[in-house]
């Protein structure tokens, strides 16, 4: 759970990317995930796969990619084996899992360079209802505070002498009962506590309630924004109508 | 019982949680861990039953070293109880969550029903014998975190802030468990900020800063230790406040904390 779940956690990075506007950072990962979605041969695979890698690098997040990446390839082989049962042809098949593959990277590549804060930000930039944005980023904050509760769980009832890793598959599965009731209800119960501690600083209390931060989008993000564009759409249409 | 040589603990980050810890404890003691947040206080206590392994030296507990054991195995022997109730707390009944670690530990049917029945007596749980734990205050779940792990009778008993959300009655139980569970041989480590809970106690006392122990002595000693105070940001115990204001204006009638707590008893009897 850990290991996905670091793919996508924010962490603070000095880096180009980092720096950017939000908005600019989410086209770009809209873009690498638009042509994941488009790739139907090997080349096209290389090349997208180069844009993902390209970008995790400028952003000094090519390490932590690499690891979630390395775990997604569980799931990545699955989906090789099952397009190879129901009859792909070997390529196909691999050219499908790499896609997978592909989709998680470009994807990650937001979640990892973009603080909860500025998620905001752009959420309601889209003009999306307040309490869905507050609960969508409320969601992503928590993630690695519910990690940490997991493994704090985890420590506790191993104290207390469950043995996670003994017996076979199913066993274990029923192991983890004493895992997951704790952290449903301890969720459950903060959910609650933190409505409360909202609605206590007038959570709601205005319609249209201001902001501190505004999204401006500098010199550079205009650049990147535009430059983007311009080598995404020539390269997309490649892919749908000419490789 | 329980020994840390030359123990250091490296989180997988890289940030290093323990230096040098070298630290014996012993069979009929209490023994206080306190220290500013990120101390390593936590860390220290893990090292007990074996959830964290050291990334230097040696961790032994009744001989056996705590990198080559299960965390099952040296928990029979060291019972942790946590700071937060709710990172414990699944089962469908109160009588259900004490037996979960009985269970585990393979106890027979007839002494896990005597272990059981004492346990919710003793921290006045027995009415609460089918409810819900999850429907529990505060106060009670603390209460049956540590009956769930006295009722295996560990050797050891580690708490992490056992004082939290516990009301003067409860603290006061809490003291008289501590007591009982020395009295029978037990050795008793607490993680504690709560100086008022421990002073009555005189317990051996280690102070932690920046993952190093910083100071280990009787309790009266370190509490008159200002350097060692300042260092790991913890305030002295009203009574000692008391009984040094007491000292500077009558030396004879208030020589230490000792006769000013018996004065203050005999004042208190008299009225």
């Amino acid at each position: 759970m850990q290991w996905v779940a670091q793919g996508f956690i924010f962490r603070r990075v000095n880096s180009p990317f980092h720096q950017l506007d939000p908005r600019v950072k989410l086209l770009v990962s809209v873009e690498l995930f638009t042509l994941s979605l488009l790739v139907g041969s090997l080349p096209e695979v290389i090349i997208a796969l180069s844009g993902i890698f390209t970008i995790a690098s400028i952003s000094n997040i090519l390490r932590r990619m690499s690891r979630t990446l390395s775990y997604t390839l569980f799931f990545a082989i699955i989906i090789f084996v099952i397009n190879i049962l129901v009859g792909y042809p070997l390529m196909d098949a691999f050219v499908i899992a790499v896609r997978f593959l592909a989709i998680v990277g470009s994807t990650s590549i937001f979640f990892l360079t973009t603080p909860p804060d500025e998620l905001e930000l752009v959420m309601r930039w889209f003009r999306l209802p307040r309490d869905i944005v507050f609960a969508f980023v409320t969601a992503v904050r928590f993630v690695p505070v519910l990690m940490m509760d997991a493994l704090q769980i985890m420590d506790a009832q191993k104290s207390r002498g469950l043995e996670l890793q003994k017996g076979n598959i199913f066993s274990r599965f029923k192991r983890f009962i004493p895992i997951l009731i704790p952290l449903i209800v301890d969720a459950v119960l903060r959910s609650g506590d933190l409505a409360e501690a909202m609605e206590s600083r007038a959570y709601g209390a205005v319609k249209k309630p201001t902001s501190l931060h505004k999204l401006e989008m500098a010199l550079l993000g205009k650049v990147v924004s535009i430059s983007s564009i311009v080598l995404i759409v020539p390269i997309s249409y490649l892919f749908l109508f000419w490789m | 019982m329980i020994e840390f040589s030359s123990v250091e603990y490296r989180h997988p980050n890289g940030i290093i949680a323990l230096r040098d810890i070298d630290l014996k404890i012993r069979t009929g003691e209490v023994l206080v861990i306190v220290g500013e947040n990120g101390a390593g206080k936590t860390t220290l206590i893990k090292h007990t039953n074996g959830l964290l392994k050291p990334s230097k030296g040696k961790v032994s507990v009744f001989d056996l070293d705590t990198s080559k054991e299960s965390v099952a195995n040296l928990s029979r022997k060291v019972g942790i109880i946590f700071q937060n109730p709710n990172h414990q707390l699944f089962s469908e009944s109160v009588e259900n969550e004490v037996e979960f670690a009985l269970k585990n530990f393979g106890f027979q049917e007839k002494l896990k029903v005597e272990r059981l029945e004492w346990a919710l007596n003793f921290f006045d749980l027995a009415r609460y014998k089918t409810t819900s734990p999850i429907l529990l205050s505060g106060g009670e779940k603390k209460r049956l975190c540590i009956a769930s792990v006295l009722a295996w009778d560990p050797d050891v008993v580690v708490m992490d802030e056992p004082t939290v959300g516990q009301d003067f009655v409860q603290k006061e139980r809490l003291t008289q468990v501590i007591r009982m569970l020395v009295s029978n041989g037990k050795a008793v480590v607490l993680v504690s900020h709560d100086i008022e809970f421990i002073w009555p106690l005189q317990p051996r006392v280690i102070v932690m800063s920046g993952g190093r122990i910083i100071a280990d002595n009787k309790a009266d000693k370190i509490f008159q230790d200002k350097e060692v105070l300042d260092k790991s940001r913890i305030v002295k115990p009203q009574l000692q406040k008391l009984s040094e204001k007491l000292h500077v204006e009558s030396p004879g009638v208030f020589p230490n904390v000792i006769d000013t707590k018996q004065w203050i008893i005999s004042r208190l009897d008299s009225d």
